[in-house]
């Protein structure tokens, strides 16, 4: 038996394993979802670059690495939080995959909102979890999300009634402490905004320390009929980890959703978010991937105009360098009966090295007639005019160079319109490009 | 303060300058006139460092230094300002950034500390003021978008924020009407200080009319081929630059 055949029967083991997920274990309903996709997480296992979806992405060094279920929390000093979570909103803090109650805060949620830890949702609210968990999933290539079924362990549960607006955004903070080496965690977060709520949500990811480990997180966010959702993630996780996750979501008619991605951190991230539009619904996807070193960094979308008059607008954008390589696979599907679907995808990459690769995938698939869809994907290098002209006024070389690129980026900073969210996304930017810009505020 | 030896440049294979000599000390206005393709152009930038040109001879020493020595940064560092003919637009990099990195770049390598924020807007707007621009300019990005006597006048408050020892307007007046030539001379002619020197590339004449040069260089084919006071500008204006080719044929 090779070594490969040997790692995967050890994630086999980990998902049929007896009692290993105690989080509604009760439940015969949960437990009856759960065998089944850990069967067939038994039987494929994670994707591999031989699926057309996954042929950028080879997570093969997962099984060389033999993540463990991480057992408890670890210890996260007061300074490293106090930088995590954002000014003005609701927190919900989780530190290696466990709910910390301690750092957590909803006090003054509005009446009619549930934000809770999965771990309590699910015993408050059974019923609400059971309509929610596994209901927006639409894909084919289902391992790590068989996986994280399977073995789920905590999560968030959030619900927002109906014309309730949320007046703060609640930030669901996900760290992953210095005592969390080599181990993994399966996070599951089922979101519901009813009819004519509004609400922000943020998922956050960070890393005390340079450790390895693997965060495998399933967002499921359901928006109903004129409500609106703005969805963000913000990914710092630490240099050696492997974070793979997916924002699956239904917008039923007139909903609107905005989603931004933002990802910095990990060795090797995987970002999928997928969306199906109700009728008249409005979708904004915004990215940003800033890669250095050897990181990989593959960013996928899903764009489901499944009903008429729907708007999506994707605008995707990377930074590569040393040796990055950046993947971007979109996908827009405009369904028969979706006539004046108006859809548009763009990715551009920004290569500031010749190590550094961007594989741009954009895919149409239209079956409607009456529909305006455009998309545009462009790979460059900053412009050499530029770097002269900033240098022939005194800023060094390097200085020119992160101006430019940051100016690249800039532009996907600039739309966070919650000023805490925009200063965590600018300090991550301006710690990979020093003295590249500042701060509106220092005017 | 700018001594310029036998300098030869060729780009790709192809003599451009073919032994420059040039003088120039601190307060005197040199204008740097000829035909187009004689070399004007390459000789600004040379002097600010831009790559791509081969210098096979000659050497150029700003004040007693090495020039070709320098990096391009440390050129601007030192008091090497160029004025360029096409400013390049920087789209996402706001003006008052790009203002605020150039002369914070400028003061550190002369050992000063950074200019408080304050103070910093509160300069740039009155230079701005004497300029007749709008403030708004320090917030959009740097020439994205701006009119040929927009980003020429952005040169100018760039040169006036810096304060360069030498600077090298390459053919400022292109590209100007009357009104925005009078503005950009006299941001010019406000900079005019004993311990500073001028290069105005021009191929016209008219720049002379706002800016009085002490001297006058025509340059033909690469070379100098006349020096002299500022009545050689008016003898080229008269004349046009046809005697230069007859000079040169014979």
């Amino acid at each position: 038996m090779s070594s490969l055949e040997n790692s995967k029967t050890q994630y086999a083991e980990l998902v049929t394993a007896p009692n290993i997920s105690t989080l509604g274990a009760e439940l015969s309903w949960l437990s009856n979802l759960r065998e089944s996709a850990g069967n067939d997480f038994v039987g494929a296992g994670f994707p591999t670059p031989r699926e057309e979806e996954w042929r950028y992405t080879n997570v093969s060094a997962l099984e060389k690495n033999q993540f463990s279920i991480a057992e408890k929390a670890g210890m996260v000093d007061a300074d490293f939080l106090a930088k995590v979570l954002l000014d003005d909103c609701y927190h919900l803090v989780f530190v290696d995959g466990f709910y910390q109650p301690n750092f957590s805060s909803i006090d003054g949620l509005p009446a009619g909102v549930i934000a809770t830890a999965l771990s309590d949702g699910i015993s408050e609210h059974e019923e609400l979890v059971k309509s929610l968990l596994d209901s927006v999933i639409e894909v084919a290539d289902r391992g790590f999300i068989n996986f994280n079924t399977a073995l789920f362990n905590e999560g968030t549960l959030i619900s927002i009634d109906e014309n309730t607006s949320v007046d703060k955004p609640i930030q669901l903070a996900f760290i992953s402490s210095s005592e969390a080496t080599l181990t993994l965690s399966n996070l599951r977060n089922l979101v519901v905004a009813k009819a004519g709520s509004k609400a922000t949500i943020i998922e956050t990811f960070d890393a005390c320390g340079d450790h390895s480990y693997l965060n495998n997180v399933v967002s499921e966010i359901v928006v109903e009929p004129n409500a609106n959702l703005s969805h963000h993630r913000v990914q710092e996780e630490s240099a050696a980890a492997y974070h793979i996750a997916g924002v699956y979501t239904r917008l039923e008619h007139n909903a609107i959703f905005s989603q931004y991605n933002y990802n910095f951190g990990a060795s090797l991230s995987r970002a999928e978010v997928h969306a199906t539009l109700g009728e008249a619904s409005d979708c904004t996807l915004d990215g940003l991937y800033v890669g250095q070193d050897r990181q990989h960094m593959d960013n996928h979308t899903r764009v489901n105009h499944a009903q008429p008059h729907a708007v999506s607008n994707e605008t995707y954008k990377g930074v590569l360098a040393d040796k990055a390589r950046g993947v971007f696979q979109g996908r827009i599907i405009v369904a028969e009966d979706a006539q004046k679907t108006d859809a548009k995808m763009s990715n551009r990459n920004l290569l500031l090295s010749d190590r550094a690769e961007a594989d741009s995938k954009p895919q149409l698939e239209i079956y409607a007639d009456d529909v305006k869809c455009a998309h545009g994907v462009t790979v460059g290098q900053l412009d050499d005019k530029a770097i002269f002209y900033l240098r022939s006024r005194g800023a060094d070389e390097q200085t020119a160079k992160n101006m430019l690129t940051f100016a690249f980026a800039n532009e996907m900073v600039e739309n966070i319109s919650f000023k805490p969210l925009q200063m965590k996304v600018l300090d991550a930017l301006l710690l990979r490009f020093p003295q590249a810009g500042m701060r509106k505020e220092w005017l | 303060m700018l001594k310029i030896e036998n300098l030869h440049v060729s780009v790709e294979g192809k003599e451009i300058l073919r032994g420059i000599n040039l003088e120039i000390n601190a307060g005197e206005v040199h204008a740097i006139m000829g035909p187009n393709g004689s070399g004007k152009s390459t000789l600004s930038y040379i002097l600010a460092g831009r790559e791509g040109y081969d210098i096979t001879e000659g050497k150029i020493l700003f004040h007693g230094k090495d020039l070709l020595e320098m990096s391009v940064e440390e050129r601007a560092w030192a008091g090497v300002f160029l004025a360029f003919q096409y400013p390049v637009e920087v789209p996402g990099v706001s003006n008052i950034y790009f203002l605020k990195a150039a002369l914070n770049g400028v003061r550190k390598f002369n050992g000063l500390s950074e200019l408080d924020a304050m103070d910093f807007i509160s300069m740039v707007k009155g230079k701005m003021k004497d300029l007749e621009m709008d403030e708004k300019f320090l917030y959009r990005a740097v020439n994205e978008g701006f009119s040929g006597g927009e980003k020429k006048r952005n040169e100018i408050l760039q040169m006036s924020v810096l304060e360069p020892s030498l600077c090298v307007l390459d053919e400022t007046d292109s590209g100007l009407d009357i009104d925005a030539l009078k503005i950009v001379s006299e941001g010019v002619n406000r900079l005019r200080d004993p311990s500073r020197a001028f290069i105005l590339v021009t191929h016209y004449q008219r720049l002379l009319d706002y800016i009085k040069p002490d001297f006058v260089h025509v340059l033909a084919a690469g070379k100098v081929v006349k020096s002299g006071g500022p009545e050689l500008a008016l003898e080229l204006e008269e004349k046009g630059y046809g005697w230069v080719d007859e000079k040169l044929a014979s």
